[in-house]
């Protein structure tokens, strides 16, 4: 019931920002943006690059909430998509410049309580890391090389020095797994 | 490929872990099987929920000023001013005024109309001139929906014709790569319309007339030597 509620919000939120509501593109941003700039220091190990990211994400939001699509997904999955491919794009340019050093596991260096975000993100957010710990290393180490830190199989397989046929299936598994495990929870995700 | 080695494949589309081959193939599946899209969809929705992961942080207040400075002076540049603090003699200054900018804009409005037609109909020449080749090329995971079709003659004249383009953000425009044995060499840049539709005129260097990969990636402005954005468009003869 919750999630339903939090996606049809979002879904008018985003009506109304196409509709040019500088209020619901506000509220939109104080729902999402401790997700999102998490998303973003995460990928980028860097708050001032984050922050700029974060910035260029929501002025997206702005110039582009009318192709959002509520047929083909929900606004949880748009904006953190929209958010997670700025942020790699970020970190290729910066690896392209060699401002910074890509680190094959970042460190999280700073975080919010959980009573900054909401208690219902709160606990979509236990669900997930439960569901990601039950999976073995070997599953989800790629999975988070791929999502945060935008590499391909061959360039995991060459980061792990394991065979690509090999990290292709453990990634694949590590998926098939992961949605099994939130799908019975899809009831109270907001996604 | 058959459609059950395309559906493997989603899971890692929807991470973007696949290589630039494997994801040209499955964007081209995509364009044309309705139950792929419907898969990426719900992985798609699996891979974002990774970003939970990541522990929640609290941006500086200062950004959600920022933003919310920068439309309101998006929004500003378009407001009118208040009627009724205007006496007649203005209203009929800005008639004449409104009057002549409308008249300016019909102007403008049928020559850009020519203009399109006459790209157009050498768009078409071009296409059915002996020895014309057509490459299609399908959106990547940056952009899905769009599409585009790059023709050129024996000469090397090209035009590309794109649809569906997410819109550039300021200071930036997309840029067509001719890459021939791995190694791309630039074309020009466009910005798409409001509608995402892009136009282009070029000229195909020779090494990549009989065969090479096109690709259209987002750069600064004006067009880098070499790509530095993400590739939003892909194709290959």
């Amino acid at each position: 019931m919750r999630s339903e509620q939090v996606k049809e919000n979002d879904v008018e939120l985003l009506k109304a920002v196409a509709a040019r509501d500088e209020a619901a593109l506000a509220e939109l941003y104080d729902r999402y943006r401790v997700i999102l700039f998490g998303l973003l220091v995460r990928i980028l190990n860097n708050r001032e690059e984050a922050e700029d990211v974060l910035q260029e994400v929501f002025l997206q939001v702005w110039r582009r909430a009318a192709d959002f699509d509520e047929n083909r997904g929900r606004p949880f999955t748009w904006l953190v998509t929209l958010a997670r491919s700025r942020g790699i794009d970020r970190l290729r340019t910066l690896a392209a410049r060699e401002r910074v050093a890509v680190a094959g596991t970042k460190d999280e260096t700073e975080s919010v309580s959980d009573a900054a975000s909401d208690a219902f993100r709160s606990e979509q957010r236990g669900l997930v890391t439960n569901a990601l710990a039950q999976l073995p290393d070997e599953q989800q180490r790629p999975l988070m090389l791929a999502y945060f830190d935008g590499l391909t199989q061959t360039e995991i397989a060459a980061r792990l020095g394991a065979p690509l046929g090999t990290v292709k299936t453990r990634m694949r598994t590590g998926m098939m797994k992961l949605r099994q495990m939130l799908a019975g929870k899809d009831a109270s995700f907001g996604f | 490929m058959v459609h059950d080695d395309y559906k493997e494949m989603i899971p890692m589309h929807a991470l973007s872990a696949l290589d630039a081959s494997g994801e040209r193939a499955l964007n081209e599946h995509l364009a044309t099987c309705a139950e792929c899209r419907r898969d990426l969809a719900e992985w798609e929705a699996t891979a974002a929920s990774l970003a939970l992961s990541a522990k929640p942080m609290e941006p500086s207040p200062e950004v959600r000023e920022k933003i919310l400075n920068k439309i309101r002076s998006d929004k500003s540049s378009s407001k009118v001013l208040p009627f009724p603090i205007l006496r007649r003699r203005v209203w009929v200054s800005i008639a004449a005024v409104l009057l002549f900018a409308a008249l300016l804009v019909s102007v403008v409005m049928l020559w850009h109309q020519n203009r399109e037609l006459k790209r157009e109909n050498a768009f078409y020449e071009l296409v059915t001139a002996p020895g014309s080749r057509i490459a299609e090329l399908s959106g990547t995971s940056e952009a899905l929906g769009a599409s585009a079709k790059l023709a050129y003659n024996k000469t090397g004249r090209a035009f590309l014709i794109a649809n569906g383009v997410p819109r550039a953000p300021e200071g930036k425009e997309y840029q067509l790569w001719y890459i021939v044995d791995n190694k791309p060499i630039p074309g020009k840049t466009f910005a798409p319309d409001n509608s995402g539709n892009g136009r282009l005129e070029d000229q195909v260097p020779e090494a990549a007339r009989r065969s090479a990969v096109f690709a259209i990636t987002l750069e600064p402005a004006g067009g880098v030597r070499s790509p530095t954005g993400a590739i939003y468009l892909r194709g290959e003869l």
